[in-house]
C-alpha cells in the first residue's frame, strides 16, 4: 500500500505536465480576416494571407495561453490591380493611412486568460498590440475541435477552429476617414489550426 | 460637426488655409506671420490623426519637428544675424531631422536601398533648408511661394504614393503658404519670411515627402526634385511688377518643378 501511494505521488506531477499540451499554429491554414464598414454602405473583407505563433491548453486546470503574430505586410482586400489609378487599395492598406507596415510590420496578440466552458474553451481574452498600441481585445471562439489529423494517417494530432472579436481601430490610432467614410469598428474573424508539439 | 472635420477638404484646405490666414495677419506687425505656415500644418495634423506623440512613430517625429521648428526659426530671427554659417548649421540640422525620422524604417531596408533612400532624404531637407534660409528668407513672395509649390508638389506626390493623410498634410502646408503669400497680394505689400517662415516651412515640406517615401512609395526621385523648387522660384522675374503678379509668377515657376515630381510619383 506504501509502495502504491509512493508510486502516485511521484507519477502525479509527471501527469500534471502531461495535460499542458503545446501546439504551434499551422501558418497555412491560420487566415485572420477582418471587415469594416464602407461609406455607411457595405462591409469591405481582407484578410492576412497567414499567421504564425503558439498556443497550449490545459484542460484539468482549466488554463491556456496563445501567441499570435500577423504579418501586416500581407494585408490583402483583393485589389491588386492598378487599372489606371496610381495605387491599389492593398498598397493604400499598407500606407501610414493604415497598417503602415514599414515601421509597423506585425500586430501581436498575447493572451492573458482563457475562458472554459466544460473541458473546453470558449474564449481568449488578451492584449491585441497594433501600430504600436496595445489594448484588451477578447477572441470567442465559435468553433474548437481536437483530434487525429487525416493528412497524416492520425499520426499527427491537432486543434483547430474559428476565433472572432472585434476592436476600435481608433483605440490604436488608425483614424483616417474616420467617423464617416471608413468605419472605425473592426471585426476580426480567423481560421486557426494548431498541431501539437 | 464631426462629420465636416473628417471631410478631406477641411481637413486639408479650408480649416488649415483659416489657421494660416489668422497666423498670418494676426501676427504680421510682430514680424511673426510666417508662423502661418506651421500653424497650418498642425491643424490638419490634428484633424487627421489628433496631435500625440506615444509610440513615437515616423510622422509623430514629423509633427514634433514642426512644433520645434518655427521656435528655432523666432530665435534665429531674432537672436542672430543671418550667415552662411547659420544657413550651413540649419542645414545640417534639417538633415539629422530628416535621418531621425527615416532612420529607424531604413534600418529594416536592404543596405542598398537604405543608402539611396536615406541620403536622399538628407540632402533633400539638408538642401530646400539651407538654400531658402541663405536666398529666400529675405523675400517672402519668393519664399511664400516656394512654399506653396513645396506643399502641393508633396501633398499631390504623397497621394499618388499611396497615402492619403500625407497628402493632406502636404496640401494644408500648401494653404498655410497661401495664406502667408495672400495678404501680401492684396495689399502689395512685402511682409517679413525670415526663418520664422522658410525654416518650417521648408523642413515640413522635405519631411513630409521624405515620410511619404520611406512609408508610402513616393520614388526618391521625385523627393529630390521637390527639393529644386526653391532653386526654381530663385529665377528671374519682374522684380517691379505688383506684388501679386510677381507671387503668381513665382509660383508658377515652383508649380512646373512640382509637377515634374508628381509626374514620377505617378507609376
Amino acid at each position: 500500500m506504501k509502495a502504491v501511494v509512493i508510486a502516485a505521488a511521484l507519477a502525479a506531477p509527471l501527469t500534471a505536465a502531461a495535460q499542458a499540451e503545446n501546439y504551434a499554429i499551422d501558418p497555412f491554414h491560420t487566415v485572420p480576416y477582418f471587415d469594416i464598414d464602407h461609406l455607411g454602405f457595405a462591409t469591405m473583407r481582407g484578410r492576412f494571407d497567414r499567421a504564425s505563433g503558439k498556443f497550449s491548453i490545459d484542460r484539468a486546470a482549466k488554463t491556456g495561453s496563445l501567441e499570435i503574430e500577423i504579418k501586416t505586410a500581407d494585408v490583402s482586400s483583393g485589389d491588386t490591380d492598378r487599372a489606371g489609378r496610381p495605387r491599389t487599395r492593398d498598397e493604400h492598406l499598407r500606407s501610414p493611412d493604415f497598417f503602415n507596415v514599414q515601421e509597423f510590420p506585425a500586430m501581436t496578440f498575447k493572451s492573458t486568460r482563457v475562458v472554459f466552458r466544460g473541458d473546453e474553451p470558449q474564449s481568449v481574452e488578451g492584449n491585441l498590440t497594433l501600430l504600436g498600441v496595445t489594448k484588451p481585445l477578447t477572441l470567442n471562439l465559435e468553433r474548437w475541435k481536437c483530434g487525429a489529423d487525416i493528412r497524416t494517417q492520425g499520426k499527427r494530432y491537432q486543434c483547430g477552429g474559428n476565433a472572432s472579436g472585434s476592436f476600435k481601430r481608433s483605440d490604436f490610432g488608425m483614424k483616417l476617414y474616420l467617423p464617416t467614410a471608413i468605419g472605425d469598428e473592426v471585426r476580426l474573424w480567423m481560421s486557426f489550426y494548431g498541431f501539437r508539439q | 460637426m464631426d462629420e465636416l472635420l473628417s471631410n478631406p477638404a477641411i481637413q486639408a484646405g479650408v480649416a488649415p488655409f483659416i489657421a494660416g490666414l489668422v497666423v498670418a495677419l494676426a501676427l504680421q506687425p510682430l514680424r511673426l506671420g510666417g508662423l502661418a505656415a506651421a500653424a497650418a500644418f498642425l491643424v490638419a495634423a490634428q484633424l487627421v490623426s489628433g496631435i500625440q506623440f506615444s509610440p513615437l512613430t515616423a510622422t509623430r517625429k514629423i509633427v514634433l519637428l514642426a512644433i520645434a521648428a518655427p521656435a528655432v526659426g523666432v530665435l534665429v530671427d531674432f537672436a542672430f544675424k543671418p550667415t552662411r554659417l547659420g544657413a550651413v548649421l540649419l542645414a545640417l540640422a534639417a538633415g539629422a531631422g530628416a535621418l531621425w525620422v527615416a532612420g529607424p524604417v531604413l534600418a529594416q531596408r536592404p543596405a542598398a536601398e537604405a543608402w539611396i533612400l536615406g541620403a536622399s532624404a538628407v540632402a533633400a531637407c539638408a538642401f530646400l533648408v539651407g538654400f531658402s534660409q541663405l536666398w529666400l528668407a529675405g523675400d517672402a513672395v519668393r519664399a511664400g511661394a516656394a512654399a506653396l509649390a513645396l506643399g502641393l508638389g508633396a501633398g499631390v506626390a504623397a497621394i499618388f504614393s499611396a497615402s492619403l493623410a500625407y497628402g493632406t498634410y502636404g496640401i494644408a502646408l500648401g494653404a498655410g503658404a497661401g495664406a502667408f503669400l495672400l495678404p501680401q497680394m492684396l495689399m502689395g505689400r512685402r511682409s517679413h519670411a525670415g526663418g520664422t517662415f522658410t525654416l518650417p516651412a521648408m523642413l515640413i515640406g522635405g519631411l513630409i515627402a521624405t515620410g511619404a517615401m520611406v512609408l508610402a512609395k513616393l520614388p526618391w526621385t521625385a523627393l529630390l526634385v521637390l527639393a529644386l523648387v526653391p532653386l526654381a522660384v530663385r529665377l528671374p522675374g519682374p522684380e517691379r511688377a505688383p506684388v501679386w503678379l510677381q507671387a503668381v509668377i513665382f509660383s508658377l515657376y515652383g508649380f512646373a518643378v512640382a509637377g515634374l515630381a508628381c509626374f514620377l510619383a505617378w507609376p
